[in-house]
């Protein structure tokens, strides 16, 4: 009878603890929304508006013509097929060297293993921007490839990066060893192995790998900047950085630039959502 | 021994597809990481302008460097202070919001996409925006500082002592991928700890004191050791917003490098900066990395 009547206390104690905690989030959800929409609720909005005190939260009129004028200043559409033509083949390039480098690690055996490995896991360590020079004296200087998307494309043909690899690896390591040594005994090769039998398993972490190569290539500015001369091989990032000095301060312009720019990583991102977070739980990032 | 001895043909031919797997990466490695950074180091010691052939000038750029140089100092203090500050904001702000989601609350996929959401904005479009509401008369956060009785206009980006707490801000908002790999080590927390916890009549503060930041650890040194590289190397902000101001305050080491190597061309003394940098994340890391043994547990640790 007591018992019962402690646990019904502590459950009770337990749903206003969630409740409360639920209360929090959303706060926390409303203030990390506030600036997207805020954005967008500017780049709606005529520039009296715009520059009314006390802002308001909504536009009295949602202007979309701020979109169809700022095409013009900012071409979004032939920014956002730069940026593709840039980011599809590297996404490419890095998930497919990455799942084969983390495919070798995980389940084949050779000699140097554990060296080949540390040097690899080691790179993680490395912070890219301090090769920034001489890799950019190799591209332009050696393979003369000046205002050319390739010194941005070829290095993702090259690994794709330590941490992929590595996400890759452990994921296969998860995954056991049984069913591709039921595929040997039948006669598949390693790579009829990787492909047919590891391949539809791994899916949610080839799905994250190729998520986070499109991030990474998408929140660039530097590299784009230095290996990208003329105007019209801009990308996304560039043209929204230059924008500011060429529309001045129009900022319902420069916001509905912004928001146009927010689109397509938004939209992948919806795309791949479900397996992206599983595929981070499941490799539940144990050492 | 035997083993390999024995599967020696099928093995040979393990090998092989090995090494055909592993060639692209390592060609990666080698040639876009390991030996560029051999490169920095002895580009670092030439006189190297622009078009003209390179001389030797010995430690000429590193005495340069330390001692007359104008922005590196400020440099080197800026970027710690703004690492700092958004990696343990970044941190706190990402635990929290993974144990509110970890815990049984309605739409929870929901949440946990939006949280996310900043972190897949291509970050020049994020700081453009952002400089928007950080804007001194007409910005949001002017209006809220307003409803919240501050009479003065605050100049946030074009203050400079305002302009790195402003940015470490944005930072902040933009560590969905913590949270993400917090919530996913805070499911892999052994519910029997804390059923255990809980028989012994701990209280929910000494549950998560005892069991659940312990179990965590590991995660928090993984996290706080990625996002301590990222954000040393912060560049993006200054390149599309403040260009190293106002005073100099957003003049970050990597930025610093960019000006000197590819608006005035000097080369060798962007290569002494790069290798500067190296050493200095080299430092942090390190430090990182020898307190981690007092206070990262592993599972099944010795001790």
């Amino acid at each position: 009878m007591q018992k019962n009547s402690l646990f019904s206390s502590r459950k009770r104690r337990e749903r206003i603890t969630d409740t409360l905690c639920f209360v929090v989030l959303v706060l926390f959800a409303c203030g990390a929304m506030l600036p997207i929409w805020w954005i967008f609720r500017s780049s709606l909005m005529t520039n009296a508006e715009l520059y009314a005190f006390p802002p308001a939260f909504f536009p009295s009129k949602w202007l979309f013509s701020n979109y169809v004028e700022t095409l013009e200043a900012y071409p979004f559409g032939q920014y956002l097929l730069n940026t593709a033509t840039i980011i599809v083949p590297s996404v490419f390039g890095g998930t497919v060297t990455a799942v084969l480098c983390g495919y070798a690690f995980a389940r084949l055996r050779f000699r140097g293993k554990k060296f080949l490995f540390t040097l690899c896991v080691g790179s993680m360590l490395l912070p890219g921007m301090v090769t920034l020079i001489p890799l950019y004296l190799m591209w332009t200087r050696i393979f003369g490839l000046t205002d050319s998307y390739l010194p941005l494309i070829l290095p993702y043909f090259c690994g794709g990066g330590a941490f992929n690899i590595f996400l890759i690896r452990q994921f296969i390591s998860s995954i056991p060893r049984e069913l591709d040594e039921a595929a040997t005994i039948d006669g598949a090769g390693p790579m009829r192995v990787l492909w047919s039998i590891l391949m539809p398993a791994i899916r949610a972490a080839v799905i994250v790998v190729a998520l986070f190569l499109f991030i990474q290539m998408w929140n660039d500015l530097l590299q784009q900047t230095i290996y990208i001369d003329s105007p019209e091989k801009f990308t996304i990032a560039i043209g929204i950085s230059m924008l500011k000095s060429g529309l001045k301060s129009d900022f319902a312009k420069i916001m509905a630039a912004t928001c146009m720019a927010f689109v397509p990583g938004v939209v992948i991102y919806l795309c791949g959502q479900k397996y992206f977070v599983e595929g981070i739980v499941m490799t539940g990032m144990k050492n | 021994m035997r083993k390999t001895q024995r599967l020696s043909k099928v093995g040979r031919k393990e090998q092989r597809t090995a090494y055909l797997c592993l060639i692209p990466a390592f060609i990666g490695l080698i040639f876009l990481t390991y030996v560029p950074l051999i490169e920095v180091f002895v580009i670092s010691f030439f006189n190297w302008r622009g078009p003209t052939t390179p001389t030797w000038a010995g430690i000429e750029n590193y005495v340069r460097l330390f001692t007359t140089d104008p922005y590196f100092k400020v440099s080197i203090k800026v970027t710690v202070i703004y690492s700092l500050l958004s990696v343990i904001g970044g941190l706190i702000y990402s635990l929290i919001i993974a144990l509110l989601l970890n815990r049984k609350v309605p739409a929870r996929g929901f949440f946990r996409a939006l949280f996310y959401l900043p972190y897949v904005l291509p970050a020049a479009a994020v700081y453009i925006g952002w400089s928007w509401l950080y804007e001194p008369n007409f910005g949001l956060f002017n209006y809220i500082l307003k409803l919240c009785g501050v009479q003065e206009n605050v100049l946030f980006l074009n203050d400079s002592k305002m302009v790195l707490p402003s940015l470490a801000l944005v930072a902040v908002w933009l560590s969905g991928n913590l949270i993400v790999i917090f919530l996913a080590g805070l499911q892999n927390v052994p519910r029997v700890y804390h059923e255990a916890a809980e028989m012994d009549g701990a209280n929910a503060w000494q549950r998560f004191r005892h069991v659940t930041i312990p179990s965590m650890t590991p995660i928090i040194f993984y996290n706080l050791l990625m996002s301590l590289i990222t954000n040393m190397q912060v560049v993006t902000p200054s390149m599309a917003l403040t260009q190293g101001g106002p005073n100099k305050q957003t003049m970050f080491i990597t930025y610093l490098m960019y000006r000197y190597a590819f608006k005035s061309n000097q080369i060798g003394y962007a290569c002494a900066i790069s290798f500067v940098f190296f050493i200095i994340i080299a430092i942090f890391t390190g430090i990182v990395f020898s307190t981690s043994k007092t206070w990262v547990y592993y599972e099944g640790g010795e001790d």
